[in-house]
């Protein structure tokens, strides 16, 4: 018998509809892989089954009981778990302490008990042979990785008949990533259902077994994994066929220098790198994670420091803070690693976001020009096709990919030519992926200079001119024309270790 | 391939994360107290220098008398912090701590069993109107500052209807409570070892963390399953509580009541908070540093007596106090979140 059936799942938020008429079921023991665009309606049936909101109509079975959790403690009582994509953790308390949130082991004086939640905390992190954590550490000090494991940790602690994870890889490094799916298949083996959400076909492939797919808010298909192939599964999820997905590559480099960098170097992170990205150019980083590759993009925009040299336009630059940065036609903008944390305030509307860092252009004699502002964010609205209901829309509201749109409208905005684009994909759907790539080569036509660095290769490969190979802070090769090949990326990357 | 057939391989633990960070980060928790620090050295320093103006300043008699000038403070700051952890504020403790006095040196006569009844009465009030301004915060998505400014004006409006102008009194037998003394130690020093005691157990009790987890990130604490009506009506009940506490001390230093008194302890309560180290931002701060910020400010007014300068200096030494400790937190979290990325 199925563990979870739902029909006809509705859920709008004012004028928009998030799901209409959904269905789904599942039975214990499998991975069942949730699929659909940004905005298609996952997070929202996630949230649904996990207590975080209410439907509006349809019903839930849960063991062939009907099931209506009125808010996250109603639905662990029927044992039913989420990994939440915007994670569900607190800053300002430890590894441990967000574990055991609610559920901590208690003293005869209702004190938590720190040596049994240690204990406990141990025995868990052992039990999944999680990746090192350290319970005592504070969250605010973990990179986005570490706490995308915490917050599993947190899942899996309420030992849950039904765990969700949503999008639960896309902020993992390739080997944590490669733990998690094997540790998805042992929990079905165990006889627990796993609703896993990624955007990662290969992920899917490898980890689920039947899948359903999720278009506009309701169910377009549901598969056995293994009857189905990539191609039909994307064309269900776009609603189209989808040609390709990297566009043509169109060398569109003039010799003109937009960002030469020499000698620049930050503590143990970065050493020595030396490049110059062109007008017109897409200049792309690569190598193993963890090589500098961050650090690179956070120094260059100024939001930590170093030291070297660097050259705007020919033109000498310091970067001491981002808005020293972002000044003007001649600036650097970027699209940060975090989007939630650094790139967006997620309690502002879209129009906010996008024209915040940007006031100054709407200001006429010192006024604020209404007028002036709404066209332009119409303007960006159009051009980016931001799916939200009004400009209005909270940012925090809309989904992943739309999210990722915004922060590419407010870095365009600052009018800056030299872009930055830290893994500008991550945990978007592959009909927006292509939309930006088509975005990047685009702007590099009209004279942008991109530096461009994505966790996945293929997406180097693809859409980069050229490729600076990053390894333990330093640039170990530059890759161009037919020499971008995965294999010869990883192997520029790996040399050194191999050697030694 | 059927969930049957699927071979299951054991999830192996990933080699070490590159950014892991093993040992402790001593310079980061270092960092973390030293808001606190800071208000330990500016207590030092404030001693010091009343110490060397003033003879007599080192003795068990100084720490009864300064920690009976400051109880009242403290009581109100306890609640504040309360409510500065969870990210709000709490205007209305100033209508309390007036209604709170006016009440008692009204109805309290010399019998024992009135006295205690009252008292009783005016605590669970204190209680009462707290829960429902985090009713009302909570219900009516309202931002804590109004709907306690609010509150404060309706409090001290009653107040005021009770007992015009100050006056009334409480007996002396109440009185001699502020300074009774068990083993050289005045009730008032007593009481601020009761504070920390509770705050120690209060902080870590399942309750203690929702609040301060809320003041941390709501949302998160909402998808875990906190129901953030419940944590604002405890938070402020408590500081509604606490300032009623607040009023039945200031009466026995008093021995009156004053339907205005208590306006002059709302922003000093803040002030000892973000003295102290307490984030305004919520999730972080602990009652120690308030109690310290709330001996700093006190003692800003001895000093400034010692030295025989007007008093209008002691708001002016205040503010500056408080302007460098919010400095200090600010520069400290800064370096903090350097340190993150
Ligand atoms: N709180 C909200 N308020 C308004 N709109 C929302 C809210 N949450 C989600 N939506 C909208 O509902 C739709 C579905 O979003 P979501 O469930 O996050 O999609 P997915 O997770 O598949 O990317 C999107 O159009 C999104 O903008
Ligand atoms: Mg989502």
């Amino acid at each position: 018998m199925d563990l979870v059936t739902v029909k006809g799942l509705s859920k709008r938020y004012g004028g928009i509809v998030a799901l209409s008429e959904a269905t789904f079921s599942a039975r214990a023991g499998e991975v069942h892989a949730l699929l659909g665009e940004n905005g298609a309606g996952k997070s929202t049936f996630i949230q649904i089954l996990s207590g975080a909101v209410q439907h509006d109509g349809g019903s839930i079975l849960v063991d062939g009981q009907d099931y209506r959790p009125a808010n996250p403690d109603a639905a662990q009582a029927r044992g039913i778990a989420a990994v939440f994509q915007e994670l569900s953790l607190i800053p300002d308390l430890s590894v441990e302490q967000n574990i055991w949130f609610r559920h901590e082991p208690r003293t005869f004086l209702r004190t938590i008990n720190r040596a049994e939640m240690r204990r406990m905390t141990l025995a868990l992190l052992d039990k999944y042979k999680f990746p090192t954590l350290r319970p005592e550490q504070e969250l605010r000090r973990l990179t986005l990785a570490e706490r995308q494991i915490v917050e599993i940790a947190k899942g899996l602690a309420k030992d849950p008949r039904i765990l969700i994870l949503d999008e639960a890889t896309s902020a993992l490094p390739a080997r944590e990533a490669e733990w998690l799916l094997k540790l998805t298949r042992q929990l079905a083996a165990e006889g627990r259902l796993v609703i896993f959400i990624s955007h990662r076909m290969a992920e899917v492939r490898a980890i689920a077994d039947r899948l359903t797919i999720f278009r506009n808010g309701s169910t377009i298909a549901v598969h056995e994994a293994n009857a189905v192939s990539d191609n039909e599964i994307v064309t269900q999820m776009i609603g189209r066929h989808l040609d390709r997905l990297y566009p043509e590559r169109i060398a569109t480099a003039t010799d003109r220098i937009a960002l030469s960098v020499k000698g620049f170097s930050s503590g143990s992170r970065l050493s020595g790198v030396d490049f110059a990205l062109r007008e017109g150019e897409v200049l792309g980083v690569g190598g193993l994670q963890g090589h500098g590759q961050r650090e690179l993009f956070q120094s260059l925009f100024g939001a930590s420091k170093a030291s070297g040299s660097i050259e705007l336009w020919g033109k000498p630059v310091s970067i001491g803070n981002p808005r020293q940065a972002l000044i003007g036609k001649d600036g650097i903008a970027l699209v940060p690693e975090d989007r939630r944390g650094q790139g967006l305030l997620l309690t502002k509307s879209v129009r906010e976001n996008l024209t915040l860092s940007v006031i100054r252009r709407f200001t006429e004699n010192g006024l604020l020009s209404r007028q002036k502002e709404a066209a332009l964010v119409k303007e960006m609205v159009d051009f980016l096709r931001i799916k939200a209901g009004t400009p209005e829309q909270l940012a925090g509201t809309l989904s992943g990919g739309n999210q990722q749109k915004v922060i590419f409208g407010k870095m365009l905005l600052t009018q800056a030519r030299v872009l930055l684009l830290y893994d500008p994909t991550r945990g978007v759907d592959v009909g927006t992926k292509g939309e930006i790539f088509q975005l990047m080569r685009n702007l590099a036509a009209k004279g942008y200079a991109i530096l461009f660095h994505s966790s996945d290769m293929p997406e180097l490969v693809h859409v980069a001119d050229r490729v600076l190979v990053m390894r333990n802070g330093g640039i170990a090769a530059t890759l161009g024309g037919e020499r971008i090949s995965e294999a010869s990326i990883l192997r520029a990357a790996m040399l050194e270790s191999e050697a030694a | 391939m059927s969930v049957a057939e699927r071979p299951v391989e054991m999830a192996q633990r990933p080699a070490e994360m590159k950014s892991a960070r093993l040992g402790i980060d001593w310079r980061g928790r270092a960092l973390d107290r030293a808001p606190f620090l800071v208000a330990c050295l500016m207590l030092a320093l404030i001693v010091a220098i009343y110490g060397s103006l003033q003879s007599g300043v080192f003795s068990l008699d100084e720490i009864n008398l300064d920690t009976a000038a400051a109880m009242t403070l403290m009581l109100a700051a306890t609640g504040q912090t309360i409510v500065l952890v969870r990210g709000g504020i709490d205007l209305s403790i100033g209508g309390m701590i007036s209604l709170g006095t006016v009440i008692a040196a009204t109805r309290f006569t010399d019998d024992p069993s009135t006295v205690a009844l009252w008292a009783l009465v005016i605590l669970a009030i204190g209680f009462l109107i707290g829960a429902f301004n985090g009713l009302l915060i909570s219900l009516l998505k309202l931002q804590p500052f109004l709907v306690t400014l609010a509150t404060w004006s309706i409090l001290n409006g009653v107040a005021m209807i009770i007992l015009p102008t100050d006056g009334g009194s409480v007996p002396g037998w109440w009185v001699s409570f502020g300074y009774a003394q068990l083993f050289g130690l005045t009730s008032p020093v007593w009481m601020l070892l009761a504070l920390l005691l509770f705050w120690w157990w209060f902080r870590a009790t399942r309750v203690g963390v929702t609040i301060q987890a809320t003041g941390s990130n709501e949302k998160s604490a909402f998808l875990s399953g906190v129901s953030i009506t419940r944590v604002n009506v405890i938070t402020y009940g408590l500081s509604g509580l606490f300032a009623a506490g607040a009023a039945l001390y200031l009466t026995t230093q008093t021995g009156a009541g004053s339907p205005t008194i208590g306006k002059d302890y709302i922003l000093p309560s803040v002030a000892a908070a973000v003295i102290g180290g307490v984030s305004l931002f919520g999730g972080r701060g602990h009652l120690a540093g308030t109690l310290i910020g709330a001996f700093v400010l006190t003692l800003i007014g001895n000093l400034v007596f010692v030295l025989h300068v007007s008093s209008y200096w002691q708001p002016v030494a205040s503010g500056v106090i408080l302007l460098l400790s919010v400095l200090a937190s600010s520069v400290a979290e800064k370096a903090a979140r350097n340190r993150v990325q």
